[in-house]
């Protein structure tokens, strides 16, 4: 028994060399100004629900200021949390929540989200007409668009020698071993079905088999294929091309401007982050409040470059500076739109099959 | 021993027996139980019972995962092996001074994270990094080798964080060897390499052998050495659950695929036992 006990301590041990992939511990819910001696006047709480950053403190700090209302910055790591907590609170708790489109569908199919009262929105005009009437919210009844992500592709003109106009130039032979991708299999397998001319979203399982043989065809040439800092290997040099999250192109091109950006010819896959008020939410007139304060031209495009992704509101796109407008704010021209949303349980399974089938052949 | 001693070490020994059951136990329970539902929706789980989680593992692509793990498992096992054992064997050799100070050598990186140690591989490794640069001073290559995301990187990375285990095992083996028998075996004619056969090698046998095994079964679970080192192309079965677990959502099938490899290991485990007739040389 007690070998038994010292072996299985052991392996404790060593799986202990494992733990440090964990996810990041979820952060307390903080209020920036918590050091703050003099809170504002009462104006109640915002009790607001997002991931970590996505406001500068200025903003909060401003609002506050302004309306005296105390912002209390709750936050969460995955969608999936938010939506589990929302669930638990019964649509209660938490006054303004921001998180991606596709989770968004399922939050309001739920009934956990509220219709807005746009009366109370004066500077909702501001928002970009592209970013609504998407297939999480087809009526705008329910959500203001916050930041965009924008599939781009993005190249180092200094090692790449053919013109690159859309994904399918990713797939010639010069790029051999030298492409990096976010580890995202509906972004990357839609990658493939945009080369055939599908849609991101087709529940036809034979259209996502011949994504999978195309993705196949891609194969030779991805270096890399992960979610963290993909930015680093494209500035270092590691990687020639890559596709990847908007805040990490963000990020290349702050770092190297030189670098090229690309929006595919086949199409412009884009994801939304949504702000939306939940049905039992505490404070909802601080919701709206706060809403309005950012819908605010000038206050947006702050947010924006802060965010490092793309401008949702058509208003604060002049505000962006010259320096961030190329990666913030979408071309006067640019190709058919698609985004990228739920699917059905067949067809997520095929998904997988053929993401498994290409990272395995990356390998070879 | 008397009633009254006998209820005291009950109580002593209770909180760890309730602490595995609790933690080690009931999750995998749950883990088995969660292996026979269905998903819905997005990330949900639905009550029922289904083996189909279970089948869609034969999926060949799926089972190759098994196979790459073991594969991997086997290859840095080799490699731990040809550097441990000579390491731990001539490690108990060494004075007692250095034999602790070779001691607090090995054990002083356990103090930093696994994760930060392997980012130093990675600085060591990359395009124009320590390696690449060093080479080109020297003349060796004249543009930047592709080191970082490729196999060779992978094993390398194996090898370093499972070496230590091997070195200990041998180590806590050769300690105990009685050198006169090696000094018998020459004197009676036996070359340097034929005592090292007859008689080293069979009594330090026990510590390669635990030490095969606390390489061979943990490195079936360091999946995220393929993903940092390797650019997340060679999947193994840990990288399969990571993902069904955090990407795909899909819990019951991640259980399914655990289930399977807990089982696998434990086949290991239990092939051990047989060969050896014994427990773990060095752990106990």
């Amino acid at each position: 028994m007690k070998k038994v006990l010292a072996l299985i301590l052991s392996l404790a041990l060593i799986a202990a060399l494992a733990v440090g992939c964990a996810p990041k511990p979820t952060e307390p819910a903080v209020s920036p100004d918590a050091s703050d001696p003099t809170p504002p006047e009462a104006g109640g709480t915002l009790t607001l629900y997002t991931w970590e950053g996505m406001f500068p403190e200025e903003i909060i700090a401003g609002f506050e200021a302004e309306t005296g209302i105390t912002v209390n910055y709750a936050v969460f790591d995955t969608d999936e949390t938010m939506l589990t907590k929302l669930e638990t609170a019964k649509g209660g708790d938490y006054d303004l929540v921001i998180a991606d489109d596709y989770i968004i569908e399922l939050a309001v199919g739920a009934g956990l989200v509220q219709k807005l009262d746009k009366s109370k929105l004066s500077n909702y005009g501001n928002i970009n007409p592209i970013y609504q009437g998407q297939f999480y919210d087809p009526a705008d009844e329910y959500t203001v668009p916050y930041g965009a992500g924008v599939q781009t592709i993005v190249f180092d003109p200094n090692f790449v020698d053919i013109p690159v106009s859309g994904y399918a130039d990713l797939l010639d032979p010069s790029f051999k071993d030298s492409v990096g991708v976010i580890g995202n299999y509906r972004v990357i397998n839609g990658l493939a079905l945009k080369i055939l001319g599908y849609s991101y979203n087709t529940e036809n399982l034979d259209e996502i088999d011949a994504a999978g043989a195309k993705l196949l065809e891609l194969a030779p040439n991805i270096r890399v294929i992960k979610d963290d800092s993909l930015e680093n290997d494209l500035i270092s040099g590691e990687i020639t091309a890559a596709v990847m999250y908007t805040s990490q192109v963000t990020a290349a091109l702050l770092e190297r401007p030189d670098l090229a950006v690309v929006y595919p010819a086949e199409g412009i896959g884009f994801g939304v982050m949504g702000s939306f008020i939940p049905s039992q939410a505490p404070n909802a007139e601080a919701a709206y409040k706060f809403l309005d304060y950012i819908l605010d031209a000038q206050r947006g495009a702050e947010c924006f470059e802060w965010l490092g992704y793309y401008s949702t509101f058509s208003a604060s796109d002049a505000y962006i500076s010259d320096e961030y407008k190329p990666f913030l704010t979408l071309p006067a021209e640019f190709g058919e739109t698609e985004m990228i949303g739920n699917v059905s349980d067949e067809a997520l399974q095929k998904h997988e099959l053929i993401w498994t089938a290409f990272r395995d052949a990356a390998g070879k | 021993m008397n009633r009254g001693r006998r209820r005291s070490s009950v109580i002593a020994v209770l909180p760890m027996y309730l602490f595995t059951l609790a933690f080690v136990l009931g999750p995998l329970i749950y883990m088995l139980f969660l292996s026979f539902e269905s998903r819905s929706g997005q990330w949900g789980v639905t009550a029922d019972f289904t083996l189909r989680n279970y089948t869609r593992i034969a999926e060949p692509l799926f089972m190759k995962t098994f196979w790459n793990s073991t594969k991997l498992a086997l290859i840095s096992t080799v490699f731990v092996l040809l550097i441990g054992y000579p390491f731990g064997y001539f490690m108990a050799r060494l004075s007692k001074k250095w034999r602790s100070v070779c001691m607090l050598l090995l054990i002083i990186p356990f103090w930093t994270s696994a994760l930060m140690r392997l980012y130093g591989w990675i600085i060591f490794f990359r395009a124009n990094g320590v390696l690449d640069t060093l080479l080109m001073k020297i003349g060796l290559i004249d543009r930047p080798l592709k080191l970082l995301y490729s196999y060779p990187s992978v094993v390398v990375g194996m090898v370093y964080v499972l070496l230590p285990f091997m070195i200990y095992s041998v180590y806590a083996s050769a300690e105990k060897l009685d050198w006169r028998l090696v000094e018998a075996a020459r004197d009676l004619g036996a070359s340097r390499f034929g005592a090292f056969r007859t008689v080293s090698l069979p009594l330090t046998a026990p510590g390669i052998f635990s030490g095969v095994i606390l390489t061979f079964v943990p490195s079936m679970g360091l999946y995220f050495l393929a993903d940092i080192l390797g650019g997340n192309k060679t999947i193994l079965v840990g990288n399969l659950i990571y993902e069904q677990l955090m990407k795909i959502h899909d819990w019951p099938f991640a259980a399914a695929i655990s289930v399977v490899l807990l089982l696998l290991t434990s086949i290991f485990l239990f092939a051990y036992r047989r060969i050896t007739k014994s427990d773990l040389e060095g752990l106990v």
